[in-house]
This record gives C-alpha cells, sequence and structure tokens, in this order.
C-alpha cells in the first residue's frame, strides 16, 4: 500500500483564460469550479487570477501567465515542459476520442502503443491552447477496482 | 465530447532516475510498480498512489525545468488521509525536512498542507482534510444584541465578530446566518458589491438566502442561529446554536412584530 491517495489537482499558466475555459471545457467536457477574478480582497492576499475547472476526478487551476512563455514549435505536440498530464479514457471511446479532436481542430501524435507488461494501453498527445502538453490514453487495468478518488474540487 | 473519466498519471522529467525513485518512494510514500512501461528509449519508471492514480518518472539528458518560463505557482497537491498525513509529518520531520505551508493564511479549518520539492525541483503540496474539518465549535459568547429592526433597510447584511455570524433583513423578516463556510469551514465575508457571501479560501459564494451560488457541487446553504426580536424591535441572536439547513424557505425568517 502507498502512503499517498491521489493527485488532487494542479496549478498550471495559460495564455488567455477564456480561451483554455472553451479548450478544457468546450473540447474536454470539464466543468467550472471556481474563479478568482480581479477582486480587491484576493489581490491584496496576493492570489493568483485564475479559474479551475474540473475534469472528472481532477481539478486543474489554470492561472494566467505573468507574460509571455515560450511555446513550443507547432509540429511537437509530444513532451514535457517538465511535466505532462495524463487522462484516461475508456479504452471503447478512445477512437472517438480522435474524432472529437479532429472535428475541434485539436492536433495530435499518435495513437503510441506502450509495453503490455504495464498499465499503459495506448496513448494520443496533445497541446492546450497555451502550450501546455497533454496525453490521453486508455489502461490495460481499466477494469482493477482501486480505492476511490475523494476530495477533488476542495483543494 | 470527448469521453474522459479521470486523471491517469503525471510524467514528471527527473535527471536521476535512481534517486528520484527512492526520493517518491522513501519520502511520499508511493509504491513503485516497475520500469520501462512507457513506449519510451528513456529509462523511465511508475509509482501508484492507491486509488489508480499513478506518476511516470522519465529520466532526461539535461536539465530538468520543473517550470516553463514566465510561469508562476506551479505545482502539483497530492491527497493522503488524516492518518498518512500525520505519518508523513512523523516521516518528514525524520528525514530531517521541514515541515511548512506557505500559503497558510488561505487554508480553511481543518485544511492541512505541507510544502516539498523533489530533488529537480517540482513543487508538490501534500495535503489531507481533517475529519472535524465541518465541525461546528461555538464560542460560547451566549446571547448577542444586534441593535434594533429599525436599524435595517430590507436587503442589509450586517456582520457580528463574537459569535461569528451576519444577521440578514429580507423583506419578509430577519434571519442569522452563521460565518462559516459550509463547505471547508472558511470564514465568509459579505461583499456588498456583488451581493454576495464569500469564502476566500476555495471560492464558494452564498447569495442572501445563504444558497450555495458557485460552481461547486454539493454545498449546503449556510447553517442559521436562532434569532428573536422582542416587542420593542430588539434583535438577538444565540449563535452558540446551530440550524443546519437544506435549502431556503421563509418558514426560517423572524418577522417583524407589527
Amino acid at each position: 500500500m502507498a502512503e499517498l491517495q491521489s493527485v488532487n489537482h494542479s496549478a498550471i499558466c495559460v495564455h488567455d483564460l477564456q480561451q483554455a475555459i472553451d479548450f478544457y471545457c468546450g473540447v474536454l467536457g470539464a466543468r467550472e469550479a471556481s474563479a478568482t477574478d480581479f477582486v480587491t480582497e484576493d489581490v491584496i492576499k496576493g492570489r493568483s487570477l485564475h479559474r479551475s475547472i474540473i475534469i472528472e476526478d481532477y481539478l486543474i487551476a489554470l492561472m494566467l501567465a505573468r507574460d509571455f512563455m515560450p511555446m513550443p514549435p507547432d509540429e511537437q505536440l509530444r513532451g514535457t515542459h517538465g511535466f505532462r498530464h495524463a487522462f484516461g479514457v475508456p479504452r471503447d471511446r478512445f477512437k472517438n476520442l480522435m474524432a472529437v479532436f479532429k472535428q475541434n481542430g485539436v492536433a495530435y501524435e499518435g495513437p503510441v502503443e506502450h509495453h503490455a507488461h504495464g498499465p499503459f494501453g495506448e496513448s494520443i498527445y496533445v497541446k492546450d491552447p497555451s502550450g501546455n502538453f497533454l496525453e490521453f490514453l486508455w489502461r490495460r487495468d481499466e477494469g482493477v477496482r482501486y480505492d476511490g478518488v475523494t476530495g477533488v474540487g476542495e483543494g | 465530447m470527448a469521453g474522459v473519466s479521470g486523471f491517469s498519471h503525471l510524467v514528471v522529467d527527473v535527471t536521476d532516475l535512481d534517486r528520484s525513485e527512492a526520493f517518491y518512494r522513501d519520502v511520499l510514500g508511493l509504491e513503485i510498480l516497475g520500469r520501462g512501461f512507457l513506449n519510451d528509449e528513456r529509462p523511465n519508471s511508475t509509482l501508484a498512489f492507491n486509488t489508480h492514480h499513478r506518476i511516470v518518472l522519465i529520466q532526461v539528458p539535461d536539465k530538468v525545468e520543473p517550470f516553463r518560463p514566465n510561469s508562476s505557482s506551479i505545482h502539483h497537491a497530492l491527497m493522503m488521509n488524516a492518518d498518512q498525513f500525520d505519518r508523513a509529518e512523523e516521516r518528514l520531520r525524520g528525514l530531517g525536512y521541514k515541515i511548512g505551508d506557505n500559503r497558510a493564511q488561505f487554508r480553511a479549518v481543518g485544511d492541512r498542507n505541507i510544502d516539498i520539492f523533489d530533488p529537480d525541483g517540482h513543487r508538490y503540496q501534500l495535503q489531507t482534510y481533517n475529519p472535524n474539518a465541518r465541525a461546528f465549535e461555538p464560542e460560547n459568547v451566549g446571547e448577542v444584541v444586534c441593535g434594533n429592526v429599525k436599524d435595517y433597510k430590507v436587503g442589509d447584511v450586517k456582520a457580528f465578530v463574537a459569535g461569528k455570524f451576519f444577521v440578514v433583513r429580507r423583506a419578509e423578516g430577519f434571519f442569522a446566518l452563521s460565518r462559516w463556510c459550509t463547505h471547508r469551514k472558511g470564514l465568509l465575508a459579505w461583499k456588498p458589491d456583488h451581493w454576495c457571501f464569500y469564502c476566500p479560501m476555495h471560492g464558494v459564494t452564498y447569495d442572501r438566502k445563504g444558497e450555495n451560488t458557485s460552481y461547486f457541487h454539493d454545498v449546503p446553504p449556510m447553517s442559521a442561529h436562532p434569532l428573536s426580536i422582542a416587542a420593542d424591535g430588539t434583535i438577538t441572536v444565540r449563535p452558540d446554536e446551530l440550524i443546519e439547513r437544506e435549502s431556503f424557505d421563509e418558514s426560517q425568517l423572524v418577522a417583524v412584530p407589527c
């Protein structure tokens, strides 16, 4: 047994909050969780300007970058900026996901098949509009029952 | 729609796989599942949480930049239960780590957090919620006199420090609402410019009925306290008694005596 339950949330930076919401909610199906906009009390307390979204069991705080973040080359779709978030898709929905990306003009790389002795099946790789790398995959252990994820949206 | 079922894993660049594997296992407490699961020519190791979430460490040849240039506050929060958190505090102290929380002022009562960096500078927050995070703890202030009905206009909201509550004047009457957010027990502020109660901890908002108006699901309405109005119009609240509510209805209001 591990001494940790889950990854609860991440904070990442984007260039345009509305553009990010359109991508994460409009394409990926996330829902908005909260927003900290230009509110005097927040600014005085030093809170970041951000909007939070929830993708099923995961919350991402989308924070406005301090300045323009250098973008990866257009043709690079698989990569990291020190880290990369990977989201699961049921195996029987994986092809549908690629179709959704095509319909929405989201370029992707893959699918790439992982080694059969591990839990990962096939992945595709995309970037969000601000150049953050993302991965979507189906997993070979999708039928295994683990502890449920709790606490999402509360951090 | 995309059909995403949830989070799977966080891929993390590291410069020394052995060193990082040891950190994530011995310091953070993850379970090593094995190496080489990814279709990636670089050495990689997969570590497990007790849920289906995973962290995949990939050894990169160059220096790791845990943050994009011009970004800020990048972090990942790792969730524990309260017992695991207690053990983590003990484990980290034993390993010589200083236990700290650089955002303590933003935590609700019962939120616990430890900031920690991995060997390559990736920033994590170890977090848990205490079981008593929503427990009501009366201040034993007894009855609080809150002025006279003539002091309030319809729509007024007045905050009281002793007992931590608001008195709200609606057209149909008065009621007293607890200042403790029912989400994670942050202290609510009344924002007259926005006509809402606001929790600076997680951004939950409530209207003047005390009902949740934020994007957070399943947040109960603000709790109430008994309020009475004497024949001469003096308003008294008993904030040591809590009334939990499922929704607003007008029977919760105390009408102004004729």
